[in-house]
């Protein structure tokens, strides 16, 4: 802390004329108040009186350093003035003070104590103070302090003046994911930098882009550059300057060392065409692929609660199929160990479309964006409205709904976390936890509730569409491929549901029309999931590791007609998922209509096999919807790199 | 000479009141008074001397008294930092 840091031009008065001590702390206090220094003028010069009152602050050599640590000082400050005829102070030595200082402390710190302890030092030289005593004008009161402050504390100019050159250590972080281990580094090589005395700026390439950029005219002034990265970073800029390459991890373990190196210039000097190919910029990533990383940080963090829930629900389907209970539309639930499965099943599944929409959000906005992504999630899968929020009736918008949820809400949130930068520096502290939560939810709530209704209107209409269809029965083929093509648009959105509630409705008429619509819905459900099991084992090199893991689990859900199995995979590449997936099941769809396959149950798949009439087409049907699923799926998909 | 190791435990460390009272009370007597911080050697009787030397709470100090009331000396200004000047 610097006496001319908070010695301000306005808070310097020469040669006034106060008649007693009282003047003298009115002027000073004003300069206070003028430099806005103070939140309570009254309430400060209160502790200014009450100090004196235990003994003057004169200390001798015609100088008095009147103080307040005050809960009124907004920040620490100085005033001071210059009284060439002097005022009488109560000085111990008995002389007037000449030159006085008026200390404004916070009373947090030990500032109060480093700035009465600094100026003591200068004023213990008396050429200093009457220099001071004879200055002509502001600038030059202001010019002596500076120059008698870079004499004595020289190491601490030298750091500053490098602060303004620009840094000397320069440090980029990044990790796979960026979200935590880029930013831990980063404050570890901050934190470091600062115990060690070292200016270092630190820029973060996580995954809402790269933050605190480092500029041209920094990389070359600075004497090395650290680079704790576990992907690739934009390298080409450092050629000529020592570069230290080396794992994220010891960016957060040893930053210490890390620095060091670069001082001690252990570092060779970097060329850039040695390694051109290690330059492949992360910062120069299409929209395109940007897209694709939140989505796909959004869709791993759904698959375990796809995979447990659907695996449950199996199981519950399963425990009823060995009991033998009646195969309507309470299936799956009818014993109490089968409905304990679908019911934990059940609530692993209602968290789906919340963690899509949220981990799309936080991949964009970091943390501020996960609460928002997490309700505008859940109000896509429930489908609450303005009207009906409580979202009993309406038509949910499905995953396509939460995937906007999530995208629109982590934009959302950067637009946000721009806009409150202009924010007082006061309010920092509760943007995290009440500024953003709070905007956020209100903006991600009214918006949600206004896509809703527009779902709640495709369905209507398509509803609509489909039951006048179903009155002809000439058109039964087409209808049964639209139905079942239907069935794998949205998996769950309003498609999914006007197919599914205009087959289940139809299903009380009882007419064998009725039997075969249903059979061909539940067929245009079961086949999405199966075609992806397929691509997975027989076009492996369309998928990442992680996909290819769960797609054996994606054969059992598909036999058990739940969908739900496909949507990681349709979220994370919906362009060539989902027209694969309505192709197959339309095909599936249509022909188990010409095989005038029937069923009588609304739900679970292969366990209700008993209620399938015509049975062996049925599952060639199927077969042969997911092969062309399959099929489809190698078509569109391209090919990974090994 | 005789001298005694204490720690500052006035919260405000060695402000300007504190430092006052001290320079006064070690004034009084014919022995020099000499605190020793952080290695130097910090004239006692002088109050922008203290104040200058920025000795703050929980830092150790030694009071170092030599002269013919070097007992007393000590005995005074080490009871004033002992009590924490009242604060």
């Amino acid at each position: 802390m610097r006496i001319t840091d908070l010695l301000k031009k306005q808070g310097v008065l020469l040669g006034e004329t106060p008649k007693s001590k009282e003047e003298a702390i009115d002027i000073l206090v004003s300069l206070h108040e003028k430099c806005g220094n103070l939140s309570d003028v009254s309430a400060f010069k209160d502790g200014i009186l009450k100090r004196e009152e235990m003994g003057t602050t004169a200390i001798g050599m015609e100088v008095a350093i009147p103080h307040a640590k005050s809960e009124a000082v907004k920040h620490p400050a100085l005033t001071a003035i210059t009284v060439p005829d002097g005022v009488d102070y109560g000085a111990p030595d008995g002389n007037d003070c000449k030159l006085i200082f008026m200390i404004a402390a916070t009373t947090d710190g030990d500032v109060h104590l480093e700035v009465l302890a600094r100026l003591m030092q200068m004023l213990m030289d008396e050429a200093f103070t009457s220099q001071l005593k004879a200055a002509k004008s502001v600038e030059e009161f202001l010019q002596i302090i500076d120059a008698k402050e870079t004499e004595k504390f020289p190491d601490e100019v030298k750091e500053e003046k490098g602060e303004e050159k620009g840094y000397r250590v320069l440090a980029v972080t990044a990790c796979p994911t960026g979200i935590a281990h880029t930013y831990m580094a980063a404050e570890a090589l901050a934190k470091a930098g600062e115990q060690l005395g070292v200016s270092i700026k630190v820029e973060t390439n996580g995954s809402g882009g790269s933050k605190n950029v480092l500029t041209a005219e920094e990389i070359a002034n600075c004497d090395g550059i650290i680079i704790a990265a576990d992907k690739s970073v934009e390298t080409a800029r450092f050629d000529g300057k020592p570069v230290y390459s080396t794992k994220v991890a010891d960016g957060i373990h040893k930053p210490e060392e890390l620095i060091n190196k670069i001082i001690n210039k252990e570092v060779p000097v970097f060329h850039s065409d040695k390694k051109a190919d290690a330059a492949e910029t992360t910062q120069n990533e299409s929209f395109g692929r940007k897209l694709y990383k939140h989505l796909m940080n959004g869709v791993s963090h759904m698959l375990p609660f796809v995979v447990a829930g659907g695996i449950f629900i199996a199981i519950a389907f399963l425990i009823d199929t060995i009991m033998g209970v009646k195969m309507d539309g309470n299936f799956g639930s009818v014993t109490p160990a089968a409905a304990w499965f679908k019911t934990i099943g059940g609530y692993a599944f209602n968290f789906m479309l919340p963690i899509l929409a949220g981990f799309i959000a936080m991949s964009i906005a970091d943390r501020p964006g996960l609460l928002v992504g997490i309700v505008g999630g859940l109000l896509a899968s429930n489908g609450a409205t303005f009207a009906d929020p409580g979202a009993g009736k309406t038509i949910p918008s499905g995953f396509l709904g939460a995937l906007l949820a999530g995208f629109i809400a982590g934009w959302l949130m950067k637009m946000l976390e721009k806009l409150c930068d202009k924010l007082p520096r006061a309010l920092e502290g509760i943007k995290p936890v009440l500024i953003y939560p709070l905007a956020g939810l209100g903006i991600v709530g009214v918006m949600m509730c206004a896509v809703n209704p527009i779902m709640g209107v495709i369905n209507t209409a398509v509803s609509d569409g489909v039951s006048e269809m179903s009155k002809n029965p000439a058109l039964i083929i087409p209808l049964c491929a639209l139905l079942a093509g239907m069935m794998a648009i949205d998996m769950g959105g309003p498609f999914n549901k006007a197919a599914y509630v205009t087959a289940t409705g139809l299903l009380a008429s009882g007419t064998n029309a009725a039997y075969i619509i249903m059979g061909a819905v539940m067929i245009g459900g079961m086949v999405p999931p199966i075609a992806i099991a397929l691509s997975t084992t027989f076009f492996k090199n369309r998928w990442t590791a992680e996909e290819r893991k769960n797609g054996p689990v994606n054969y059992i859900m598909g036999l058990s007609f739940i969908t739900e199995g496909a949507i990681p995979y349709a979220a994370g590449h919906p362009l060539q998922v989902i027209p694969s997936c309505i192709i197959g099941s339309a095909t599936a769809g249509a022909l188990a209509a010409l095989f005038k396959c029937t069923l009588m149950a609304p739900h679970g798949g292969i366990f209700v096999l008993a209620t399938i009439g015509n049975a062996l087409y049925y599952f060639l049907s199927l077969a042969i919807g997911a092969v062309v699923g399959m099929l489809l799926l190698a078509l569109f998909m391209k090919k990974k790199k090994a | 000479m005789v001298s005694k190791k204490l720690t500052l435990v006035n919260a405000q460390g060695f402000h300007m009141r504190p430092a006052t009272t001290f320079a006064s009370a070690a004034g009084k007597y014919a022995s020099s008074v000499v605190i020793k911080h952080n290695g130097k050697d910090i004239d006692g009787k002088s109050l922008m001397n203290i104040i200058a030397a920025c000795i703050k709470v929980g830092n150790e100090i030694e009071l170092v008294c030599d002269g013919p009331d070097e007992n007393e000396a000590l005995a005074e200004t080490s009871a004033l930092i002992e009590s924490g000047f009242g604060e």
